[in-house]
């Protein structure tokens, strides 16, 4: 669970929501235009902008600001620009580790405002997460953790970069969809779309879950078991299908929670109403609050 | 030819597993086999359960008379009209009659005149199980046939059942047959429907196959009610047919009358007979949840397992 600490919060914030948006593209052209956009409105408002290459070198990144008119020199100069390796900073672990990730912004965004920044600003490539990279797989979980335990709480404004070139069509609906606001080419409804909830600490869940959808499904189960919030609330207004081991993996993660608070459920698909008819057992820890 | 006593099914049933076939004609052979097996239960001070068609409860409840609210009564005709899921209700009565030396006594009466022949081969299918399922525990589990039932039913009860007899005497049955091998016979040849909606399947296609088959049983005139149950049903047998059925299978969808059939078809092997037939623990990890689920919500789940996989055709009745 990530410790909570204070950051002097910019008064001026863009609403929580489009604060950590995705971005899908699939050419150099797209990508360049989402990057000139980004970094001069932080550059403008005085945050300190930080792109995580992961295929791309820091030179190409730097010489396309360049290219847009942007003093990119000058504000790594200064400081308020930088182009680390993902695989020198957040990925020389071992493995990828939310909590760990988590616990990295806070550091980066108290040593932004120590420096005297209004905020941090950053864009991420994570075309990593389609790679094997060990723990990659949690990487749903954390951008939908993102929302609540770091967006919430930092003046902090990030995009995510999905290369479609890079990464498989599902993989970057599932991953791209998990964001609130997003932004370059549509991309299709996952089969099954995890989402932080805007107003409160919780989940939506849409579409159909099965099989097929487990680790979906998974990252949502992580989300619930090690959200530091005392209640959890899962929306499924728009699901059309759980199943029975999708309902057990997420019983199981509102089961290993702290204290005795069920998971709450908001418009459950008739499919989960009858499998808790058929499990009653299940009703301590998921609670269905408009039966 | 060993004998069990000359008028009750219960004699010497304390012990041992014991799983005796009444054959009866009349109301009154039926009270007096089964009524009196119900009532040395509960002069006993067993925990009895008689789970038999509806019409022939108060029969039994009256004869029992004051004692009747110590016996847990069931209505076969819903609670076991698909026989898949009679041996979980059983096993979890069994499981919780008490504790392990409080002795259980069971009145199930799975085939009725009335019965389909796809009914009654799951149903004897389920009578082989029971056999497996409740080798070894002191439980006594007495079956009863209407002799009006057809010929070839009541000869699979000799096959099921250890022991076999009507309202005069009990015997050991000369034909009882090893459960495996009744239920290889029960795996009866399907007939070909005249016309189904084929819809092959990989993993990659789950989503699409369980819109699919809820869009097919709407058109097809289920009602939301028993759509979300036709809807857990396919999803949890197409998710088995990815899992352990090879990766990939095919699901077919009819009419048949005033029923929809969904058949799963895959490479998969049913290793346990008596998986899905056992209530499981809902966040276990441990197999059967699927299967158990499809014969909880279905009104009819036939199993094939036929060269080269297995086959499962799921039953729900539009009314």
């Amino acid at each position: 669970m990530t410790m909570v600490r204070r950051v002097a919060a910019s008064p001026e914030r863009e609403p929580l929501g489009g604060r950590h948006s995705s971005v899908v593209f699939s050419d150099d052209r797209q990508w360049a235009e989402h990057l000139g956009a980004f970094v001069r409105g932080g550059l403008e408002k005085g945050e300190q902008v930080q792109y995580f290459a992961d295929t791309t070198a820091p030179d190409r990144v730097l010489r396309a600001l360049t290219d847009a008119g942007i003093d990119a020199a000058g504000a790594v100069m200064r400081g308020q620009l930088a182009v680390p390796v993902a695989a020198q900073t957040y990925l020389a672990g071992s493995s990828f580790d939310p909590d760990a990730m988590i616990g990295l912004w806070y550091d980066a965004v108290e040593a932004a405002c120590a420096a005297g920044y209004r905020g941090l600003r950053v864009i991420g490539e994570m075309s990593w997460g389609a790679r094997g990279v060990t723990g990659g797989d949690r990487l749903l979980e954390y951008e939908v953790r993102m929302h609540h335990e770091v967006f919430a709480r930092l003046p902090l404004t990030a995009l995510c970069f999905y290369d479609r070139r890079l990464m498989s069509g599902e993989y970057v609906s599932v991953l791209a969809s998990a964001h609130l606001t997003h932004q370059g080419e549509p991309h299709a409804e996952p089969a099954l779309r995890v989402a932080p909830l805007v107003d409160r600490p919780g989940l939506l869940m849409s579409g159909s879950a099965g099989y097929d959808t487990r680790d979906a499904v998974a990252a949502a189960a992580a989300v619930v078991s090690g959200s530091p919030a005392r209640q959890m609330e899962l929306d499924l207004a728009a699901l059309r299908h759980l199943d029975a081991a999708s309902l057990a993996m997420l019983a199981d993660a509102a089961a290993g929670r702290p204290g005795d608070m069920p998971l709450k459920v908001r418009q459950a698909p008739s499919s989960l109403r009858r499998l808790l008819q058929l499990f009653p057992e299940l009703d301590s820890v998921v609670e269905v609050l408009d039966r | 030819m060993t004998t069990y006593g000359s008028t009750s099914a219960g004699t010497g049933r304390q012990t041992a597993f014991y799983h005796p076939a009444l054959f009866y004609g009349t109301d009154d052979e039926y009270v007096d086999g089964v009524g009196t097996f119900v009532r040395d239960a509960l002069e006993q001070e067993h925990s009895v359960l008689v789970a038999v068609p509806g019409p022939r409860l108060p029969l039994l409840q009256a004869f029992v008379d004051d004692n009747r609210e110590h016996v847990k009564w069931v209505d076969m005709r819903q609670a076991g009209r698909n026989p898949g899921r009679i041996l979980s209700m059983l096993q979890e009565f069994a499981d919780r009659g008490g504790d392990a030396r409080t002795p259980v006594s069971v009145v199930g009466e799975p085939i009725w005149v009335g019965r389909t022949p796809a009914e009654a081969w799951e149903a004897t299918r389920h009578e082989a199980l029971i056999n497996v399922a409740f080798a070894g525990r002191p439980v006594s589990i007495l079956c009863p046939y209407d002799t009006a039932l057809p010929e070839d039913v009541q000869a699979q009860a000799y096959r099921t059942h250890p022991v076999v007899g009507d309202s005069g005497a009990y015997r050991a049955s000369s034909r009882y047959a090893d459960p495996h091998e009744v239920c290889r016979d029960c795996d009866r040849p399907l007939p070909e429907p005249p016309d189904a909606v084929v819809v092959p399947f990989a993993e990659q296609d789950l989503a699409f196959v369980r819109d699919e088959a809820d869009r097919w049983a709407a058109t097809a005139g289920l009602s939301h009610a028993r759509r979300t149950d036709w809807l857990l049903a396919v999803g949890e047998a197409v998710s088995n047919s990815v899992r352990h059925g090879g990766g990939h299978g095919t699901l077919r969808m009819w009419c048949a009358g005033d029923e929809l059939v969904a058949e799963i078809r895959d490479r998969g092997v049913l290793a346990d007979p008596l998986a899905g037939r056992r209530r499981p623990d809902p966040r276990g990890t441990t197999g059967g949840r699927g299967v158990w689920i499809m014969h909880q919500l279905c009104d009819l789940v036939e199993i094939r397992a036929v060269a080269p996989g297995l086959v499962l055709r799921l039953h729900m009745g539009l009314v």
